[in-house]
């Protein structure tokens, strides 16, 4: 009898001494995945990613063996454009969380679809902003109680969520719009098929392709890490439903009116 | 009989539990006198023989810490 490995750290993961992550944080399992979509549709070595600034620009270049650039705050689908012009074999994809693609960057994401470019984004949705000490961001729950919102967010003051993948799923030249988490283990094969859609509309050239993921920031939502799932499948999903909101193969890019 | 085993990298782990409460067959559980050098408690596969090696655990242990084994052929 023998011991054969059969599942394990992807070859993608760097090398390093411990964790950037919180305990609990849901982000190496999200770099687990494009580590693992990546290898599948064997684009690692041509594959740009273009990372926001917080959490996840901590995370994923520091986690990912592939070529990264950290872009000022917000602008990651600008540059991801002239990476993606510059060299069109290239998969360019961008790994943004909620203050950078929903706050201060959502006129560059806004603009990349009104110029149907063919990228792929990321975004990580944990309903505050993580790096900074957990303020109330654009996605941030009613009543949800962050450090600038101490009483809970009042839509009255401070309007309602951001819901991205919807926003996404409306735009003509988006091919495919997902809302995902990795809170359970069909959640997780679940978000790995959409990543793999999303990047494979890049691919064959279709569109635009965006994956959010629900994930957890137990430090800041002060909640234990299992708790947080509990959080996430009872509020997050009442707000953010799941599922996909856009799926086609094909685009109508005639220039007859 | 253990069909498969699972080995947790002490220095990567960060003690948040996911795995434990991920762990269908209840193999995992925390043990209070092993810490990581950071200071957190680190789970140990407990009962190794209810194992079946359905890699959950692997999926979603957000620190890469859990390689997961399979016991093949016969001795």
């Amino acid at each position: 009898m023998s011991l054969e490995m059969i599942y394990g750290t992807p070859s993608l993961k760097t090398q390093m001494p411990r964790s950037v992550f919180c305990p609990g944080c849901h982000y190496g399992t999200i770099a687990r995945i494009l580590a693992e979509v990546m290898q599948e549709l064997e684009f690692d070595g041509r594959a740009i990613g273009l990372a926001g600034v917080g959490c996840s620009f901590a995370g994923m270049p520091l986690n990912l063996d592939v070529d990264f650039t950290s872009c000022p705050h917000g602008r990651a689908p600008a540059m991801a454009t002239a990476m993606k012009r510059i060299h069109p074999e290239a998969v360019v994809f961008t790994v943004q969380g909620d203050g950078d693609l929903g706050a201060i960057g959502l006129g560059c994401f806004m603009n990349a679809l009104l110029r149907g470019e063919k990228l792929t984004t990321i975004f990580l949705n944990n309903a505050n902003y993580g790096t900074t000490g957990g303020q109330m961001a654009p996605t941030t729950l009613p009543g949800m109680r962050t450090t600038t919102s101490p009483t809970g967010r009042d839509p009255q003051n401070s309007g309602f969520p951001l819901h991205a993948a919807e926003l996404a799923a409306f735009m003509p030249s988006v091919a495919y719009a997902a809302r995902v988490t990795v809170h359970t283990p069909a959640n997780f094969q679940k978000a790995k098929k959409a990543v793999t859609a999303a990047f494979q509309k890049q691919i064959d050239g279709t569109g635009y392709g965006f994956v959010e993921f629900l994930s957890a920031c137990p430090p800041n939502w002060g909640l234990t890490p299992t708790k947080c799932l509990t959080f996430i499948s009872e509020r997050m999903m009442a707000e953010y439903p799941l599922g996909v909101f856009k799926d086609v193969d094909h685009l109508d890019y005639s220039k007859v009116p | 009989m253990a069909r498969g085993e699972v080995t947790i990298n002490t220095g990567l782990c960060q003690g948040c539990g996911l795995c434990i409460g991920f762990c269908s067959r209840g193999c995992l559980e925390l043990s209070p006198d092993r810490l990581s050098d950071m200071g957190s408690p680190q789970p140990i596969l407990a009962q190794p023989e209810r194992c079946n090696a359905c890699c959950v655990c692997a999926w979603l242990c957000p620190d890469f810490a859990i390689d997961v084994y399979k016991h093949t052929g016969v001795a």
